[in-house]
């Protein structure tokens, strides 16, 4: 058969290989820094722009989508090109891929570091350069189907099923999760809130792991191995049998990132067993990339190359068993929130991704540059040291991982936390801190050798431009199946009919879990108590976001002892129907706080405490690793921002009133004004308009919506005994907390923070009352005071409203039946 | 047109097509990796029957609601067993050393001062002025273990047992009182002679 004349693109592939050494050391540093400013706050340089919240996502991204995004490329353009025997479809898409890809990674870095930030892990990323990640993994995709089409092969190879799995479901995760509505050219809100937020980012971001670190160097194993081996795959069955079994039940595994949350029961017991069940198919890729390298063992103890594969593919072996173990409820009691997670991940990066890229560029450098590699030596030497690297890197990290998730969890004898002080269980893990520097060091280190190495290599030898070569024209095949061929087989030549199949094997477990939390009610039950955020602390929670708090301070109680022991009443589903994007977290470097601002809680800190703190957490605790935020103290709300984020509240169904957004700044400064006069009272020196002010707001108000008590009939205004007051009683919930600010810095004293009542004031729970109970009565008491009996009048202190607000607030109080209520007094009143 | 398709039965050769030059055999799967399968889909149906058809085990609610009874049982048994805490103030040396570590560990230093002559948060606690109590042993006791969450000052009572309280109530009664440290803060609240 006469052969067709035609050329492989090789300068794309190099381009890609030199953004992957780029973006790697990059990648590696911004990681060294975040370690580093774990254990030496200054090391966030005061800089908002460098702190730990934001250098982060800015590590993750960087080795995610940079490092591994850019090695994925290099040898999908360099492996499909030769296992379909023709040119990439089209030099344009190709050369528009790699500079889009570059582009958004730098815009990605730049708009991290600024702070604007969705908050989703992984998907931090704001909606323009979402939009921008589309647009170019459709380009990438048409580049790769378009490949595919002109082939001149008749069969697609396993590695090209497991890119063409990566391509689809990385688009269906990326769209479906960055559904959002911006607010602004850089802000945007999830259009999910809450549980479902939770449940879409987890399915993201476990299949991120899935289809962005699994399946596409599952693909370049599939490539590489055997073709540094000289070895053929040792078997097809299990090819086939793993990489379906794979791409179908990974997508399902992603509840098991929100085990022991607010999340339903079921969902959970989802996440749990798909875990388990993707052991066997993740060790079908192990098992046959060991197995092909049966008989070359010998060759390992010299191939530097060989040695990295062995390792990655290991490492990829271990990664995928620890996954499903993390995923039994009972160890993720253990590890969740805590460096094991750290500890897993980087196993699978840094071995897994790490070494397979590094096993394949020391492979394909001197092959792109017609030359030897220039030093076997130093890639041994890297070897080692990236061995190591992990090591020190993981170890610690375990070790730190138990020390403090034992500390958190036990308790004395007479029922006490053991170390009730969160901070202690910090300082005992900071020498693994310091270890885990050391092999972050050791693994950087190897990589430059490696960069050296390469560098090297190039210029020793002779780059073309385009690689010539021949094959013969693809033969007409019937799109039918023939007669005795085997059904694989023939899917393998039909690329559209495959990706389909692909499709529908990953769509399934996605829909069963997300679609039933939209449609059952019972899946996330209401709480009547729980309000939108007033405009400030909305505000407010747009700086925790900006700042990355998340990285650092979960909100979620697990319903654990030695959870709500610390922290407070465990987080419930109704709770977070407002919460466009959730902010559960997924690691406590610090403690929880999703009852911080709880006023009877255990976690409750006055506004002063809060803004000391903000300025200087070593001021406060000595050994504190919280970086400051001086910036919060100079910087102001966007106040004209209000209006417009209000109404997107809005348009995702957060029930503010019609017209609220009018009302809205006027509101936040009226708040903002009462934080920062009772800051200023106790001598702070602030204005209401600053950022600090906004966050001290929402992290008041956080847990503080389950703690109130649900509308209580007392506040009927059309119940005519409450005539004779200046104005009608509050009912709305923002109004009541008003109230509730002034009776915890006014009445709390005499009467007990719950109204219980103490030596001094009478219970104002109960349906007793010793000068009387109706609602104008009780205003009576408070303007006027009782003064022969020690209350005080407070009609010169505070204004009519307020202390209609405050008859309102005592009225809802009764029949709380808070804990050592004082005996009844005076006369029972039947409102 | 046989040559069409790969074959897939296994004769130990290589399967007919190479892909740029890789070839694949079609050993038959090891079987202990098709016994890990099997178990691990045993395992995963059973669980779920476990939990959701048959209802047999403890969601996570009940988990909480069985953890919380047990530790209420424990800690009783303890208070049986350990008897009760008499409010005098204690003098030991072990007693003060306790209680100074926890005066400095449990961060009363922060807001009272190292040396307890309080600062911009907290209020001096040498001098014989008191804002809640009348600086008796047990109204600085319950101060501490119930805190005046609206000032600022933390409760203690689920971060120190009784006895750690009284620790501490005694060291400051004991070892603070009367001291005259530098900065102290000026007196607040109702002198107590």
């Amino acid at each position: 058969m006469e052969h067709q004349y035609f050329s492989y693109d090789n300068k794309i592939v190099k381009y890609f290989a030199y953004a992957t050494l780029f973006w790697g050391i990059v990648g590696f540093l911004v990681g060294l820094l975040a370690a580093l400013q774990i254990v030496f706050p200054a090391f966030n340089l005061g800089l908002e722009y460098t702190s730990f919240g934001r250098v982060r996502p800015l590590h993750t991204n960087a080795a995610i989508f940079a490092f591994v995004g850019n090695a994925i490329f290099t040898g999908v353009y360099y492996s499909m090109q030769r296992l379909l025997k023709t040119r990439m479809f089209n030099d344009l898409l190709s050369w528009i891929h790699f500079w889009g890809w570059q582009l958004i990674i730098v815009a990605a870095a730049v708009t991290l570091l600024l702070g604007f930030s969705t908050s989703k892990e992984y998907a931090e990323l704001e909606w323009p350069i979402d939009i921008a990640i589309t647009l170019i993994w459709v380009v990438f995709g048409w580049n790769m189907i378009g490949t595919i089409v002109v082939r001149r092969v008749k069969h697609m190879y396993v590695a090209i099923w497991f890119y063409l799995a990566t391509f689809i479901t990385i688009a269906v995760l990326h769209v479906v999760n960055s559904f959002e509505f911006p607010v602004s050219m850089w802000k945007s809100y999830s259009v999910y809130a809450g549980v479902q937020d939770a449940l879409v980012q987890w399915w993201y971001g476990h299949n991120a792991v899935a289809f962005f670190l699994t399946t596409p160097y599952l693909g370049l194993m599939y490539y590489f191995l055997p073709k540094v081996a000289n070895r053929p795959i040792y078997s097809y069955r299990l090819s086939i049998l793993h990489f379906w079994s794979l791409i179908f039940l990974y997508i399902w595994a992603g509840p098991h990132h929100l085990l022991y949350q607010s999340l339903p029961d079921w969902a959970q017991t989802m996440g749990v067993i798909f875990s388990i069940m993707l052991i066997a198919p993740s060790w079908g890729g192990m098992v046959n990339g060991l197995l092909t390298l049966r008989g070359v063992w010998d060759k390992v103890r010299d191939s530097a190359i060989l040695k990295f594969m062995v390792v990655a593919v290991t490492g990829y072996g271990m990664s995928t068993l620890e996954g499903p173990l993390l995923s039994l409820k009972n160890v993720n009691a253990i590890s969740h929130f805590t460096d094991w997670t750290i500890a897993h991940v980087h196993i699978g990066v840094l071995a897994w991704n790490g070494f397979l890229t590094f096993a394949m560029l020391y492979w394909l450098f001197p092959k792109l540059f017609n030359t030897k590699l220039y030093s076997q030596k130093l890639a041994n030497t890297h070897f080692w040291l990236g061995t190591l690297g992990i090591l020190f890197y993981a170890v610690p990290l375990y070790w730190a991982a138990i020390t403090q998730s034992l500390m958190w969890k036990e308790f004395t004898p007479d029922g006490y936390l053991a170390y009730p002080n969160f901070l202690e269980t910090v300082t005992q893990i900071i020498p693994m801190y310091h270890t885990r520097i050391i092999g972050g060091m050791l693994y950087f280190i190897g990589a430059i050798l490696f960069v050296y190495n390469l560098l090297k290599t190039a210029a020793s030898g002779e780059f073309k431009n385009n690689e010539e070569t021949s094959a013969p024209p693809l033969e007409k095949a019937p799109s039918k199946r023939i007669f005795g061929e085997a059904v694989h087989s023939w899917l393998e030549r039909k690329p559209v009919l495959f990706s389909i199949w692909a499709l529908i094997a990953i769509l399934i477990g996605g829909i069963v879990e997300i679609v039933p939390m939209y449609l059952i009610k019972s899946n996330i039950p209401t709480i009547e108590s729980v309000k939108p955020y007033t405009p400030l602390e909305l505000q407010g929670r747009d700086v925790y976001i900006a700042e990355g708090c998340v990285q650092c301070h979960s909100q979620m109680v697990r319903p654990f002892r030695s959870e709500t022991e610390r922290y407070g009443e465990y987080s419930k589903a109704g709770e977070f129907v407002y919460d466009h994007p959730f902010l559960w977290g997924s690691r406590r470097t610090g403690p929880d706080l999703a009852r911080t601002g709880v006023v009877t809680g255990k976690m409750y800190k006055p506004d002063s405490w809060h803004f000391n703190h903000m300025l200087n957490p070593q001021g406060m605790n000595v050994q504190s690793i919280m970086p400051p935020y001086p910036w919060l103290f100079e910087k102001d709300v966007v106040i004209a921002s209000t209006p417009a984020k209000i109404r997107v509240m809005q348009s995702l169904g957060v029930p503010y009133p019609d017209g609220f957004d009018r009302q809205s700044e006027a509101d936040l400064m009226k708040q903002a004004g009462e934080i920062a006069d009772g800051l200023v009272a106790s001598g702070f020196q602030v204005e209401p308009q600053k950022q600090i002010i906004a966050l001290i707001a929402y992290l008041q108000r956080l847990g503080t919506d389950i703690s109130k008590s649900a509308p209580n009939p007392n506040l009927d205004i059309e119940n005519p005994k409450h005539s004779g007051l200046p104005m009608p009683l509050p009912t709305d919930a923002n109004a009541l907390a008003a109230a509730k600010t002034i009776y915890d810095r006014s009445c709390i004293v005499c009467h007990g923070a719950l109204g219980e009542g103490n030596a001094i004031g009478p219970n104002l729970t109960d349906g007793y009352w010793i000068s009387g109970g109706s609602p104008k009565e009780i205003y009576g008491v408070i303007a006027d005071g009782v003064i022969l009996k020690g209350m005080q009048a407070w009609k010169g202190q505070l204004s009519e409203e307020q202390m209609v607000g405050l008859a309102g607030y005592i009225l809802s109080l009764q029949g709380t039946n808070p804990p050592n209520a004082r005996e009844p007094q005076g006369e029972l009143v039947e409102n | 047109m046989e040559n069409n398709s790969k074959k897939v039965k296994y004769d130990g050769k290589p399967l007919e097509y190479d892909f740029d030059g890789i070839k694949e055999l079609n050993n038959p799967i090891p079987p202990w990796l098709v016994y890990l399968w099997y178990i691990s889909l045993i395992f995963s149906a059973m669980y779920f029957v476990y939990y959701h058809i048959y209802k047999l085990g403890d969601l996570q609610d009940a988990e909480y609601e069985r953890q919380m009874a047990k530790a209420v049982t424990s800690v009783q048994k303890h208070h049986e067993e350990s008897g009760q805490l008499n409010m005098v103030i204690l003098a030991g040396d072990e007693d003060m050393a306790d209680g100074e570590a926890i005066y400095k560990e449990k961060l009363c230093a922060t807001c009272h001062g190292a040396l307890g002559e309080g600062n911009a948060i907290g209020p001096n606690l040498t001098d014989n002025y008191w804002i809640h109590g009348t600086g008796d042993v047990a109204s600085v006791f319950d101060v501490i273990k119930n805190g005046v969450p609206t000032k600022g000052m933390t409760p203690f009572k689920d971060q120190l047992s009784d006895e750690k309280i009284l620790q501490v109530s005694s060291y400051i009664l004991q070892k603070l009182q009367g001291t005259n440290p530098p900065n102290a803060k000026e007196p607040q609240g109702v002198l107590v002679e």
